[in-house]
């Protein structure tokens, strides 16, 4: 929420000031203490170095990551059942132990860290997309 | 599906087991998988009543992972 802000508020100042800088900027390292301080643009601005755009994943993009992942693990024996809605145990056969591998790869995939809460949650291919579409860190 | 404490606990004792494989090297990775896996499924048909048994079990892996954990041990046999 925060981040897509301060996203938000970066790229208008951008198009104000069209020589300023390239329009996305991604900070290299930000730390919770320096957030707080960084809520105007003009210092922002200052604090960061410009990256090109971030363009975000698409819904297909993400799913054909996940199907192929899924694809490639050693325990989907049928392929054939593997869509966008296969559920991870009832349709795929995986079992508990399966599916932390799953969604462990998945991390991978993303590089993003899912907590164990949620990734006891994950059932499903939808679910996975779903997640990781909600998640702004994920690439 | 809910869960039980103990199932949780089991599911993060195999997660935890599966993140100290990435730490090994490559070419060995697949060697400490299986082993993992197999050390698991080797007691799937412990009853999710068997409360003393599991929890000895997790334990013992807990232990087990401490062990195989160290940098030190780079290949392991796959039986």
């Amino acid at each position: 929420m925060f981040r897509t802000a301060i996203l938000r508020s970066a790229r208008q100042a951008a198009r104000a000031a069209p020589r300023c800088q390239t329009p996305i900027a991604r900070p290299v390292a930000r730390s919770p203490l320096f957030q707080s301080k960084q809520i105007t643009p003009t210092a922002y601005f200052q604090a960061v170095r410009c990256y090109s755009a971030h363009a975000g994943l698409g819904k297909d993009e993400v799913l054909g990551r996940i199907m192929d992942l899924l694809k490639n693990f050693d325990k989907v024996q049928d392929t054939s059942k593997l869509t966008a809605d296969s559920h991870f145990s009832n349709d795929l056969g995986l079992d508990s132990l399966d599916t932390v591998e799953v969604v462990m790869a998945i991390e991978e995939e993303f590089s993003i860290e899912i907590p164990d809460k949620e990734a006891d949650a994950i059932h499903s291919v939808k679910h996975a997309v779903d997640y990781i579409l909600a998640q702004p860190d994920a690439h | 599906m809910a869960r039980s404490g103990l199932q949780r606990d089991v599911l993060a004792l195999y997660r935890q087991c599966m993140k100290a494989v990435q730490q090994k090297p490559i070419e060995n990775r697949d060697n400490f998988r299986s082993f993992a896996r197999s050390e698991f499924r080797h007691h799937l048909a412990v009853s999710k009543k068997d409360f003393g048994t599991i929890e000895y079990l997790i334990r013992k892996g807990r232990r087990q992972l401490e062990i195989y954990e160290d940098p030190g041990i780079r290949n392991i046999s796959n039986k």
